[in-house]
């Protein structure tokens, strides 16, 4: 039953076309791009945990908000209160699956990248991303999936998820340095796990331990915040029927 | 009896959506449950099936793990984009803990009338396609009591006709179906018993032949705009 579950999960993923691109095909076209505005030799580490974030964060959260709205206005979370399936193993597995299909399409980037920029292949560049791909992916799926349940019309799914995203990447060191930015904005970066989660990849090329483990640390914790919010904003989605929970069902 | 409602009550803001409801759902017969768009025929059978609670009243269920032997089509077609129809099927069966072959999906899809679409993406089929589909999807668990909102809503002629004959062929093959409906020729042709809902009373109910002689009227058709008119002047 589970795995019939997990399976179908992965082929209606793997089938959304636009988080595809938006996960693996934009990331590669901004590398490509950003490649060629700077220097590759002294930037190609951080454009390439950059991008790998970016596919990352866009698989897990965006399209995982998506999926859940549309799940969510055609009812399909109303018939599973019909049937034996508890809402926890359902969402587990739906992010499960996400989760697995995410990391083989971030790893592939990470990989492209490095042949792209011609790192050294070792097994720590090529091992230790896995891990922490893993949890940073977990954690932004479950913020997607807490999206799709607040969102009350495709446009809100837009707006809630640019309004986590944006402040993520833009007070992170993704791309620029914050040294100059005031102490205010310096401290919101250093409790966002966005950040953690690139100088974490940086730390698997540069052999940073530190950052490898608060690369996974700081995820973990937002994911198992996550993975919280995702359960209670399901069971209180499904008693309120088919709309958001913000607002209640009055059916004829 | 499989479903045995008694004083179900239900307000929404304040507002009674139904009122102190009685309904019974027998085995081996079709139900129609009618009424004008917000009478409360929905949150009736969402309150049967445990989708909504009721504020007062109660609601008895034949077996403890009722869920298992129960299946619903909702008004809204509930797939998964990116699958197709047979696996939207088998998906839903695992819902219900059980895994089908796909010989046996392909056989629930013929009874279905959707053989050739088997393998066409469920978003892609037509409305009455899609319609069937979630019938199919109700039936994936062989349940014995199948509930059905408003299953030939804006449909064709051909599509509502196709729907009529799965829910006879469904009843003949020993489920008990219970429907709602705005359609007084589709509940004429299919019901056994009607109950018709008005702003959250029931106004009446019995067989097609009773409450026509009760109410004097020469078909559901005249007793439906009979009844409604309550609702108009209310």
């Amino acid at each position: 039953m589970i795995t019939v579950i997990l399976r179908s999960m992965m082929i209606t993923s793997i089938r959304d076309k636009i988080s595809l691109f938006y996960a693996l095909v934009f990331p590669l076209i901004i590398m490509v791009v950003l490649a060629s505005f700077f220097d590759k030799n002294h930037a190609n580490v951080t454009i390439l945990t950059s991008v790998t974030a970016i596919g990352t964060m866009f698989w897990g959260m965006q399209g995982i908000a998506f999926q859940v709205f549309s799940q969510k206005n055609k009812g399909v979370y109303q018939l599973l209160k019909l049937t034996p399936v508890s809402p926890i193993i359902f969402i587990s597995i739906m992010i499960l699956a996400r989760t697995a299909i995410g990391v083989v399409l971030n790893m592939g980037i990470w990989i492209i990248g490095m042949i792209y920029f011609k790192l050294d292949f070792s097994y720590q560049s090529i091992l230790l991303p896995v891990p922490i791909i893993i949890i940073a992916t977990l954690c932004f799926t479950a913020f997607g999936f807490v999206i799709g349940h607040l969102a009350k019309n495709e446009g809100q799914v837009n707006m809630l998820a640019n309004f986590i995203q944006l402040p993520l990447l833009f007070l992170s060191e993704a791309f620029y340095s914050l040294q100059q930015a005031p102490e205010w904005i310096q401290a919101i970066a250093k409790i966002l796990p966005f950040g953690y989660f690139t100088e974490g990849l940086k730390g698997a090329v540069t052999a940073g331990q530190e950052e490898v483990l608060l690369g996974m640390l700081v995820p973990f914790i937002y994911m198992l915040f996550a993975l919280l919010m995702a359960v209670f904003t399901f069971k209180r989605g499904i008693n309120f029927g088919n709309q958001s929970f913000l607002k209640k069902k009055t059916a004829g | 009896m499989y479903i045995q409602a008694k004083e179900i009550e239900k307000r929404i803001n304040g507002r009674i959506i139904i009122n102190k409801m009685d309904i019974a759902i027998r085995q081996q017969e079709i139900l129609a449950i009618i009424g004008p768009n917000g009478a409360g025929k929905t949150t009736a059978l969402e309150l049967l099936l445990g989708l909504q609670t009721a504020d007062s009243g109660k609601v008895h269920y034949w077996s403890d793990d009722y869920k298992k032997h129960l299946g619903v089509q909702l008004q809204s077609v509930p797939f998964f984009p990116g699958l197709s129809a047979i696996e939207n099927l088998k998906l839903f069966a695992a819902f219900y803990k059980q895994v089908i072959a796909t010989n046996e999906a392909l056989a629930m899809l013929n009874k279905c009338g959707l053989r050739d679409s088997a393998y066409t993406e469920a978003g892609k089929l037509s409305g009455g396609q899609q319609k069937r589909l979630a019938i199919a999807a109700a039936l994936a668990h062989q349940p014995e009591l199948l509930v059905l909102d408003e299953p030939s809503a804006a449909l064709d002629p051909r599509a509502r006709q196709d729907i009529h004959q799965l829910i006879q062929l469904l009843h003949n093959e020993g489920n008990t179906v219970v429907f709602t409906s705005h359609d007084m020729d589709e509940v004429q042709r299919l019901a056994h018993r009607i109950i018709m809902v008005v702003q959250g009373d029931i106004v009446a109910q019995g067989t097609p032949e009773e409450l026509c002689r009760e109410h004097r009227v020469a078909s559901l058709e005249h007793l439906y705009l009979k009844l409604s008119a309550k609702e108009e002047t209310a």
